[in-house]
């Protein structure tokens, strides 16, 4: 039994302090952004520049990180249009950091949300593509389709993300793996869909009807497409979902469940309903993004969406999985993105960048024992050190 | 024992497949005909490009057992395939020069790439304790954006130049052989490796002490810590082969392709995934792995060339998804897939 449960550490990071934690996210934030200024200022030796950034020891840099940071902050948030940009990955990514933390609450690691988001901006995209047509294109039509369309979402990204929580409580299948190969699975059904069926068949490209004027969220910020709406409603849903968790018996019977199914069961709860409970709403939630995605961002499905539910496992173990540390981590992650742009045309330095930080703030935040070994060396010793057992 | 259910389990399978493929043939209108069509397609040079799509599949797989059997779930599989197939372009293309010595140098260039990040990775899992899924997965993003940026910073675009690919050996003696000679033993070095790799695998982790110790460290490390053996450094083992077995995998895609692509999933294209499939669909038999993984690229080799093929209308996609279902199915349906009871948790020697 023990053998299923990828995560002794999963235990230790929902047991160790807030302070601890808030510690930890911001030693790995700093270590990525070390990691990352050296990774840009080696590569700065290999690549080809007209005018290298600076010149040490006769060795031409074509990258200067102070630079990269500089410009990264100035291209999150340097005007108001790039602020636009930033809160609106922010908003989609409260969203899945959401998903991915409610899930880790209960000891699931949904990596799944990726697929979830794909099939519910797919729902989104397809009821708004059916029903608009016989609705007023007024603002009664967005006061009808808009919850519609986000309503379609959930019940899919629910659904989607219930399966593998079905596997999981009576199959004994686990969810780490299942929800892997749905991702694949989701993309590679939601492109046949579209590309042979539900398309739009009048393009090349693999991607339904853009959906009406009216059926799209207003732009808050001239110049960008941030709606201030899914920001709120994003804040919204971490203040209820810590509120579900901290306030209710329901929450407390999701979180038992998938940590100690055993505990669950003989205090009278059922774990496997709760387990598939856990995974149908961190589903849901993947699923809202992808609504958001569509009424917000592209106003449309199209194949190879953007990442964001894999950025939502980035925000969520930032956060901690904690609801409300899924605020900061959102707008962290939203910034990187936001910035990515940024760097790539005022510096020349490939965007793809960001998504290594990503990375390297996931590792770090993974190993906490590496802050405490270095804690234990500096004299700083947290009291006890060990938590594991 | 446990060996020949396995086997029995994988026949199973097998057969499975097969009747919902006739299954399939006979209830969908017009699919025999595309059958018929389909199975003259099958040649020696189908068979040759299904070979060459297995090893970056059967690599990961085989790998993954070694790191898992272990104790340590290593799921950066995919990871470590995109940092050897990119390293091992980049190696190629600053040596320059052709031959198969030179790129002989470039696919070990690439294993060691692949070694490095596993170090990492194994430290961190090991030393530093650190979750070893989001471990993992770590590795996975990481690489997923340092393939392309590297590109970037040395062509100035996600694609690599090309450098050229792996020519095709012919061994002497078995190459005459016939039928089997002309798909077997006359190919890429990278293909020879795997068709090694598979015996070599199994002996390894079923003959010989070192598997025994290896077993022992992911079912039950105490005792094998008991019995005098450091279970620390039998888990290193375990996660360096797998790293190991990704840089074979990874470089020899990417030389046998002669180039690196770093757009959306790269090169790779989710063959790590497939390859951790796999051995769970073999239950962590190296010989089973590598059937499934030839299965499963001998049906991304049909979709290549039923593109060719007038009158046929199958989604590739669809066909690319079928490895997924699978190991849904396997996982949900069929017998318990047993994870070794002490993989994922580290071990605290009592010294």
């Amino acid at each position: 039994m023990s053998g299923q449960d990828p995560g002794g550490l999963l235990d230790r990071l929902v047991d160790a302090t807030v302070i601890e934690r808030i510690v930890i996210s911001v030693a790995s934030l700093l270590f990525a952004v070390v990691v990352g200024g050296v990774i840009v200022t080696v590569s700065g030796t290999v690549a080809t520049c007209r005018e290298p950034a600076f010149v040490l020891a006769d060795r031409e840099f074509c990258y200067d990180p102070i630079e990269l940071y500089r410009t990264l902050f100035d291209g999150a948030f340097g005007s108001l249009i790039n602020l636009g940009l930033t809160l609106q990955e922010t908003s989609i990514l409260l969203f899945t950091g959401l998903s991915v933390a409610v899930a880790f609450r209960a000891g699931l690691f949904n990596i799944g949300t990726q697929g979830q988001m794909v099939l519910g901006a797919l729902g989104s995209a397809l009821t708004i593509g059916w029903v608009a047509p016989s609705l007023p294109g007024n603002i009664a039509g967005t006061l009808v389709i808009v919850p519609l369309a986000v309503l379609v979402a959930t019940v899919v990204g629910g659904l989607y993300g219930a399966l593998p929580g079905v596997m999981k409580a009576y199959a004994d299948a686990h969810e780490v793996i299942t929800t892997i190969m749905l991702n694949f699975v989701a993309m590679g059904v939601a492109f046949y869909l579209v590309r042979n069926h539900v398309g739009d068949m009048t393009t090349d490209s693999v991607q339904t009807t853009p959906i009406p004027e009216f059926a799209r969220l207003s732009p808050t910020i001239d110049g960008t497409r941030f709606s201030v709406l899914v920001l709120l409603f994003g804040l919204l849903a971490a203040a209820l979902i810590y509120l579900l968790y901290e306030r209710t018996v329901v929450g407390y019977d999701l979180r038992t469940s998938g940590l100690a199914p055993e505990a669950a069961d003989y205090g009278g709860v059922d774990a496997k309903r709760n387990i598939v409970g856990s995974m149908s709403l961190s589903g849901a939630l993947g699923g809202i993004a992808g609504a958001m995605y569509v009424l917000m961002v592209h106003y449309r499905w199209e194949t190879d969406m953007p990442a964001l539910g894999f950025d939502g496992i980035a925000v969520s173990i930032l956060a901690g999985n904690n609801p409300l540390g899924v605020i900061p981590a959102a707008l962290l992650f939203g910034a990187l993105k936001g910035g990515s742009l940024q760097i790539d045309f005022a510096l020349g330095i490939p965007p793809e960048l960001v998504e290594v930080l990503r990375g390297f703030i996931i590792l770090f935040v993974a190993m906490p024992e590496f802050f405490r070994m270095i804690g234990n060396y500096a004299g700083y010793g947290t009291e006890g050190g060990e938590t594991d057992g | 024992m446990a060996d020949q259910r396995t086997v029995r389990r994988t026949a199973g399978i097998v057969a499975g497949l097969l009747i919902a493929l006739v299954f399939l043939l006979v209830i969908v209108p017009g699919a025999l005909a595309i059958g018929l069509k389909l199975l003259g397609i099958i040649d020696a040079s189908y068979a040759r490009s299904a070979l060459r799509l297995t090893v970056p599949i059967a690599f990961a797989g085989m790998g993954g057992i070694f790191a898992e059997k272990s104790g340590v779930i290593n799921i950066g599989l995919e990871g470590l395939l995109i940092i050897s197939a990119f390293s091992a372009i980049a190696v190629m293309w600053f040596i320059g020069g052709g031959g198969t010595g030179a790129r002989m140098i470039a696919l070990f260039g690439g294993v060691l790439a692949s070694l490095v990040v596993t170090l990492l990775f194994a430290i961190i899992c090991i030393e530093f304790k650190a979750d070893q899924i989001i471990a993992g997965l770590a590795v996975w993003l990481i690489a997923l954006g340092f393939a392309p940026f590297g590109s970037i910073v040395i062509w100035e675009t996600v694609n690599s130049d090309s450098v050229g690919s792996f020519d095709s050996l012919a061994m002497p003696l078995l190459s005459d052989v016939p039928y089997v000679g002309d798909v077997l033993f006359t190919a890429t070095p990278p293909v020879f490796l795997m068709l090694a790799a598979v015996p070599f695998s199994w002996y390894l982790l079923n003959r010989t002490a070192f598997g025994k110790h290896l077993q022992a460290s992911g079912e039950d490390p105490r005792t094998l810590d008991t019995a005098g053996v450091s279970v620390r450094k039998v888990r290193y083992m375990g996660v360096l082969l797998s790293g190991l077995y990704c840089g074979i995998g990874g470089a020899g895609l990417a030389l046998n392709a002669g180039q690196f692509a770093g757009g959306g999933e790269t090169i790779t294209s989710g063959r790590g995934w497939i390859g951790l499939t796999t051995y769970l669909i073999a239950n962590y038999n190296p010989v089973g792995a590598f059937l499934a993984s030839f299965g499963f690229a001998g049906l991304d080799a049909l979709q290549l060339q039923i593109q060719g093929v007038p009158g046929v209308e199958l989604s590739s996609t669809l066909i690319e998804i079928i490895p997924y279902v699978a190991v849904l199915v396997v996982l949900a349906f069929v017998g318990k897939t047993r994870m070794p009871e002490s993989a994922g948790e580290h071990y605290e020697s009592e010294e």
